[in-house]
């Protein structure tokens, strides 16, 4: 089923083509008495799942920006379903925010009735692919709504997989009508990991089906000698390569709402905004592009 | 050579192994050994999810946090997090079985009011993170007949809990979270029990210390007992001028008669 068509297209709060920011909890009340100059916010869905003053503040920045709802929880690769509960924080949540966009990610992280707190990677194997697709297609239902799917950074891989996650990722989208959360920083982080071309990445994902974009900082952490990896910390500006690499997606996608993460060691919103202004000129390019080739 | 293609079930179970006991086993076999050795690789996975429940429980106990010191909690809390691990993404809702794994923990035990604090910050995030809701109209009892008062039980406010502490927690957790070196030293350990009602209201937390008889009926009624029965429980004098003071404290949210819900929301 194409849940797209289920997604209003000017529905209340939707994400404009333009750089948004990941708002944390040191930024609540900044954000909520200053009202600051930022086009749009995503949070954890996770964190707003229970009362009191934490969703208060949300309830008070929606008024004024579009909010997104990301979450880590919803475990779409377990092989042993998807969690009831979970789901139904999920839409109460969604009740309340009546957010622009609703992300999760190509991962999984519940096993045996335990939440094992990471997006833990898939083997990339048609298996998996039925049982990720089943979940979509479950959770597009139960919201009646269109999700984004994110590709993950990994730091390992399995012998038995089969099929490279760029084509991975397009399948779900093709088959189950879902759309892509392209995170331009893991792109590059795995494709630095595991020796892809992070070209071939981006060239195998269906323009029509990015709907977002995610841009983050990430580290080199040294193993001996002369191992590395990259990890996606979330803890620093946005790489040189990242920024390079987030030109080309744009040349390939068009303008697409692109946020800012930022989740260990969070900055002050300035830095943020900073970031976003960068991403914002990136976008303003483009937009301009697009104005001139639809004019052609 | 290649080990068996596990299936998705038998590599998240390997995994999920790994994660937990620290113990690679198969999970290591069905990893790509290149540059990096699959145990090393797992590790990261390992050490990323640890440090994600240790800051859930730091935010869940910053009191005990302070008081044990930042690194005696996060070796605590990573043994914790391993014996365990949460049922759910939702991490507000995690920890609520760390005041008794430290009330069991050996090096903790020259601290004695250590299991009392958790216990109380437990109810703290408790009430910080429950629905909301409204409180009961009292007024809505006052059309019922003595008889149909017997009966009446009522529903608790899902943000207020009670909390029985042999030590004065809730001064304790004052001082420490305050850093009123002065007060804490006021504190008389000897100083309990203490019978604590811990709600929010406005958006704030809050502890009030209860009278026993008061938290007697308090503990009747949050478990569901008619009115009736709560009150004779008190054991004292005047048991009606206690209840009065006890429900404009606004810690339920409706009553019902026998099997009819009378008043829900208002």
């Amino acid at each position: 089923m194409n849940a797209s068509v289920l997604m209003p297209q000017d529905a209340p709060g939707r994400i404009p083509a333009r750089a948004g920011i990941g708002l944390r909890f040191r930024h609540h009340q900044p954000v909520a008495e200053a009202r600051p100059d930022v086009a749009w916010f995503e949070v954890h869905t996770e964190n707003y799942m229970g009362g009191g003053t934490v969703p208060q503040y949300l309830d008070a920045i929606r008024r004024d920006y579009p909010i997104s709802l990301h979450g880590v929880g919803l475990s779409l690769g377990s092989a042993e379903g998807l969690d009831a509960a979970h789901l139904g924080r999920l839409r109460h949540v969604i009740d309340r925010v009546e957010p622009g966009l609703i992300s999760e990610h190509l991962s999984w992280s519940v096993s045996g009735g335990t939440y094992l707190a990471d997006l833990l990677p898939l083997p990339l194997t048609e298996e998996a692919l039925t049982i990720v697709c089943q979940h979509v297609d479950q959770v597009q239902a139960y919201l009646k709504r269109r999700i984004l799917i994110e590709n993950p950074s990994t730091y390992l891989r399995f012998w038995h997989s089969t099929i490279p996650e760029w084509e991975f990722l397009a399948h779900v989208a093709q088959r189950t009508g879902c759309g892509i959360l392209c995170d331009v920083n893991n792109i590059y982080v795995s494709a630095c990991n595991h020796g892809w071309d992070a070209r071939t990445y981006l060239a195998a994902l269906p323009p029509a089906a990015i709907g977002e974009i995610h841009l983050a900082g990430h580290s080199i952490r040294e193993f001996g000698q002369g191992r590395t990896l990259r990890i996606d910390d979330h803890g620093s500006r946005v790489a040189p390569q990242v920024w390079a690499l987030y030109r080309e997606a744009l040349d390939r996608f068009g303008p697409i709402p692109t946020l800012i993460e930022w989740d260990t060691n969070v900055p002050p919103l300035e830095v943020l905004m900073e970031e976003a202004a960068i991403a914002e000129a990136v976008l303003g390019e483009h937009r301009h592009e697009a104005a001139c080739a639809n004019a052609a | 050579m290649k080990p068996h293609a596990p299936t998705l079930l038998e590599l998240q179970h390997a995994i999920r192994q790994s994660l937990l006991g620290g113990v690679d086993g198969d999970a290591s076999a069905f990893v790509i050994n290149e540059g990096l050795d699959p145990g090393e690789r797992l590790g990261i996975y390992r050490n990323a999810a640890a440090g994600v429940l240790v800051t859930a429980l730091q935010l869940a106990f910053p009191a005990v946090q302070h008081v044990v010191g930042p690194e005696f909690f996060e070796g605590a809390a990573r043994l914790f997090a391993a014996e365990a691990p949460p049922r759910s993404a939702w991490l507000d809702a995690y920890g609520a079985d760390f005041p008794q794994f430290l009330a069991q923990l050996a090096q903790a035990a020259s601290v004695p009011y250590l299991p009392d604090l958790a216990r109380l910050e437990w109810k703290v995030n408790l009430v910080l993170h429950a629905a909301d809701a409204e409180p009961l109209e009292i007024a809505r009892l006052a059309t019922l007949s003595e008889a149909e008062l017997e009966d009446l039980r009522f529903e608790p406010h899902p943000a207020a809990q009670l909390l029985r502490c042999e030590f004065p927690a809730d001064a304790i957790w004052h001082a420490v979270l305050e850093r009123d070196d002065d007060a804490m030293a006021a504190i008389d350990l000897a100083d309990g029990p203490v019978w604590l009602l811990i709600q929010r209201t406005h958006g704030d937390v809050h502890t009030v210390r209860l009278s026993e008889p008061e938290w007697r009926v308090a503990t009747a009624l949050f478990s569901g007992q008619p009115l009736g029965a709560a009150l004779a429980a008190a054991s004292c004098a005047e048991p009606h001028i206690l209840l009065a003071a006890h429900l404009v404290r606004g810690c339920y949210v409706s009553f019902s008669l026998a099997h009819a819900t009378i008043a829900l929301k208002p």
